[in-house]
């Protein structure tokens, strides 16, 4: 675990205090990355209030993508849980749905009938989109479309479920035909799907045919979240200032605006002239461009374009010590138990070090 | 520390006092006055009005579908005064930070999230341990869960559901047991899209009836102190005073709360079949001891229904405003977020308005309905102190009443009502009824020995000012609030019973777990340390 201020070995009080006098004196302080537990995640946004600054999450635009839909019209959505016991129907879309969520079909127990499905039937499964093999692999039946298509497929699934034609390609249409009739047919029914790998409109697209199929049958929705317990932090963003990230505090209270608090342009057009990074799942960098100066609470691996004035390591939730994150598997906050717990620091301690050197304003938490 | 509150006018019905007088508080509690002791603070506060620190029984306030609908509206909550906070996150419009302040503000203490899914507890408490000030607890959901429904079915008798229910309460550290469209939302995932009180649950052959009374004799045998919290069928339907009369009647005379009465008081009448029927209802209300109720009322602006009625919140998608809605299909309940603009010349929401005055001045007894506008889905918490002053002055009702559409006014007894809240009512209501329906012994009043909650207000003829910004709020004994304003943050705790259960139960349930979700029920879990907060819960006797 290294401590360094300057690229130089340093006492944490003395990193803590220079981080402070650092992020103190800047005319828009960024804390970006924000890749931290429950607890991280608070003391980080309390500290960008207390700081007058504006905060992002390295995996914003993924959680953005079904947020902007949902806030534009609306969700369907339900739980790992329910799809395992009761989904008669899954639909799966987009390519890295397994690397988003690893434990996806064992969690889900799709090679199984759902158990309280009263037909007890064995599930129908189908996969549009899916990576090679995957498909095979959760017994689904492929219908195959690059990312860039499956707003056009679903357009055309959500026409045909509908009762309308709207696709010249008689094969896809016949397939797709097909799938509508399976659909609507479904007992309760569900599509999952992971933001990391569709787009804001494949998601429209997807919220779109749920709000159609449950005129007549039960549909619902199953988003997989996007790593970095972006979806916890989320969560947490929402019931602490009422706005997710991207949100600022430069006028002393929360404003939120996806493009203007964009960490990345925050940085690269020169508005924010300190940072502070956060990253305790994995060893991701800062990516913007010009060479902000900043404060790097991190994993020890992290390796860095270019050196931060302080870094301080920091463990993995969860790994080195207790955590609260979103687990996809419950689809809900919850306190995971350290899988091997060490000493090392945890970002909320370091960032409550950091508050206590700050001379202005009161802390929150 | 030693303060003396003096020379104000106290009102403490649970001790019959209403008089000029003083209020002793040692440390966190009220004490007998001490003689001969100088006092470290003395506060005039003569020409003020003395009450304990208000409870809240129901708003929704916290958790998991409270957060979606924060995430679901922005354009609804800008900061709610852009100036910068004085204490942190303090003009955060919606978030835990401001509920803490604002409802601190208006002297209340102690408020009841009461909606928490057993499976998102720790979620719920994660964001009760974020609202600073005043303590709170939580009334875990029961009622839509295969585990309950299948002991019911399966014939395992009261001892077994009782042990379920307070394995339950234990892991998700509720103060409460509330029900919910009981089989309502597990029926809507066999795609049923409305449901009775004899209604069946598919696939278990059960009534919601069943469910209820189930539910309401394990609350009663494991001693909890607050009666089963009831939510019941058919919402916002023209002609349901039916149904709330028939809940009523199912209680068979043990206890039983029904939550935000107004929104089942409707009855058919008039050409729109859409009528008050809160006279009707006043009157079984008054005629059955056995029954409390909280009003659930309605005021005229934009807000957002948050409800775990799933079933009731798909149906209501149509009247969306601004129509986007979520629907959650939740291990259990789940639950709706669909925003809603209440309209003062719309004939509905117009008669909604009325009944639910109606309810609050014709229910005699001030024990037993209590003050509640279902934060956020009759009205934000915010419109409270507007709604002390309708309910305190005929006069303000009749200037309210002279802007509503002729039509609705007509489906109302309202503007034949002239009963008018006194302070000594009002303080029954908000303060004593509600220590008295939660257990809270030490809260509610301001005897020797109870909690140092105690909020002084202005005695202002404009009765909303009044309320909305209390002179002096102490919390614990802690000055919190000086003319309005949080003078600074301190954390509450959450209050919790813990029923005593046969733990078989829990191995049961891990098995059961395993088997049907393939997971532990451990993962579900509210570790103490995982809220980051000092002393996070209180607890609250049960008994038998
Ligand atoms: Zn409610």
């Amino acid at each position: 675990m290294k401590i360094l201020v300057d690229g130089a070995a340093a006492p944490l009080e003395a990193a803590a205090a220079e981080a402070a006098r650092l992020l103190e004196q800047a005319k828009l302080p960024l804390i970006a990355g924000l890749a931290a537990d429950i607890a991280g995640a608070r003391a980080a946004i309390a500290l960008a209030e207390r700081l007058r600054g504006a905060y992002d999450h390295m995996y914003s635009e993924f959680l953005l993508r079904d947020l902007d839909v949902m806030r534009q019209s609306g969700q369907f959505v339900t739980t790992a849980n329910e799809v395992r016991v009761r989904a008669d129907c899954v639909v799966l879309i987009g390519a890295k749905l397994k690397t988003a969520w690893p434990d996806m079909l064992a969690r889900l127990d799709l090679s199984n009938p759902a158990r309280f499905d009263e037909a007890h039937a064995p599930r129908k499964i189908f996969w549009l989109g899916a990576n090679p093999g995957d498909a095979e692999e959760a017994g689904a039946v492929k219908i195959a479309a690059p990312s860039s298509e499956l707003p056009i497929l679903l357009a055309a699934l959500r026409a045909s479920v509908a009762g309308r034609k709207t696709r010249p390609d008689a094969h896809i249409d016949g397939k797709l035909a097909d799938l509508a009739v399976q659909l609507q047919a479904a007992r309760f029914g569900v599509i999952v799907w992971s933001s990391e790998s569709v787009g804001r409109l494949t998601i429209e697209m997807i919220q779109g045919l749920l709000l159609d199929l449950n005129k007549k049958t039960r549909f619902t929705g199953l988003p997989v979240g996007a790593a970095g317990n972006v979806t916890g932090v989320g969560q947490a963003s929402g019931w602490m200032t009422g706005f997710p990230m991207r949100t600022g505090f430069g006028r002393g209270y929360p404003e939120h605006d996806t493009w203007r608090f964009e960490a990345n342009r925050l940085v690269d057009s020169g508005e924010a002239d300190v940072a502070m990074w956060i990253s305790a799942y994995g060893n991701e960098a800062p990516r913007w461009k010009r060479e902000v100066p900043y404060v790097a609470i991190t994993t020890p691996e992290t390796q860095f374009a270019y050196p931060p004035k302080v870094r301080i390591d920091v463990g993995t939730p969860g790994v080195d010590h207790d955590a609260v994150e979103y687990v996809q598997n419950l689809m809900t906050l919850a306190a995971t138990d350290a899988r091997s717990a060490s000493d090392a620091p945890q970002v909320a301690s370091v960032i409550r070090l950091i508050d206590e050197h700050l001379t202005k304003g009161e802390g929150a938490c | 520390m030693l303060i003396r509150l003096s020379g104000g006018r106290v009102i403490d019905p649970a001790n019959g006092r209403d008089g000029i007088g003083d209020i002793w508080i040692r440390d966190d509690r009220i004490v007998e006055p001490a003689a001969g002791e100088t006092p470290d603070m003395v506060y005039d506060v003569t020409g003020k009005i003395v009450m304990a620190g208000a409870i809240d029984i129901h708003s929704h306030i916290a958790g998991g579908n409270v957060n979606t609908a924060r995430l679901l509206l922005p354009e609804n909550h800008r900061a709610h005064v852009a100036r910068p906070a004085a204490t942190p996150l303090s003009t955060a419009g919606w978030s835990t930070f401001e509920t803490g302040c604002r409802y601190a503000a208006m002297g209340y203490t102690t408020v009841i999230e009461p909606a928490v899914p057993p499976h998102l507890a720790l979620h719920s408490h994660l964001e009760l341990a974020d609202i600073p000030i005043i303590d709170k607890g939580t009334l875990s959901v029961l009622g839509n869960d295969d585990f309950l429904l299948s002991l019911i079915r399966d014939g395992a008798g009261p001892a077994a559901i009782a042990d379920y229910v307070g394995a339950t309460l234990n892991a998700s550290k509720g103060i409460g047991v509330k029900c919910i469209n009981a089989g309502a939302a597990m029926a809507f995932k066999h795609n049923v899209r409305s449901f009775n009180l004899d209604d069946v649950v598919p696939a278990y052959n059960l009534s919601s009836r069943a469910i209820v009374e189930a539910l309401q004799q394990a609350v009663m045998d494991l001693g909890i102190p607050h009666p089963l919290h009831l939510h019941t069928n058919n919402l916002g339907i023209g002609g349901n005073v039916e149904t709330a009369l028939a809940t009523i009647a199912a209680a068979r005379g043990k206890p039983l709360h029904l939550a935000h009465l107004q929104f089942y008081s409707y009855g058919k009448e008039g050409k729109r079949g859409f009528s008050s029927a809160a006279a009707e209802l006043a009157e079984a209300v008054n005629a059955n001891a056995n029954v409390t109720v909280d009003v659930g009322q309605v005021m005229f602006r934009q807000t957002v229904t948050i409800s775990m009625d799933v079933l009731r919140q798909f149906n209501a998608m149509g009247t969306a405003s601004p129509k986007k809605s979520v629907i959650y299909d939740g291990d259990a309940n789940g639950g709706g977020i669909v925003p809603f603009n209440y309209r003062s010349n719309n004939f509905y929401n117009a008669v909604q308005w009325a009944s639910g005055l109606e309810l609050f001045l014709l229910i005699n007894d001030p024990m037993r309905v209590f003050f509640s506008t279902d934060h956020p889905n009759g009205a934000p918490y915010t419109t409270y102190p507007d709604l002390f002053a309708l309910i305190m002055s005929r006069e303000a009702r009749a200037s309210w009443l002279a802007d509503l559409p002729q039509a609705a006014v007509e489906m109302t007894t309202l503007p034949s009502l002239t009963r008018e809240y006194s302070f000594y009512d009002i303080a029954m209501m908000t303060r004593v009824a509600p220590s008295k329906l939660l257990g809270l012994r030490d809260r509610g009043h301001l005897s020797p020995g109870a909690l140092a909650d105690v909020a002084i207000y202005h005695d202002d003829p404009d009765r909303a000012a009044m309320f909305r910004f209390a002179h002096l709020v102490f919390k614990d004994g802690d000055l919190v609030i000086r003319d309005g304003r949080v003078t600074h943050y301190r954390f509450g705790r959450a209050l919790k019973v813990s029923p005593t259960y046969d733990s078989a139960i829990d191995r049961r349930l891990s098995t059961y777990y395993d088997d049907v979700y393939g997971i532990s029920p451990d993962l579900f879990k509210v570790p103490v340390e995982a809220l980051g907060r000092e002393n996070p819960f209180g607890e609250v006797a049960c008994g038998r």
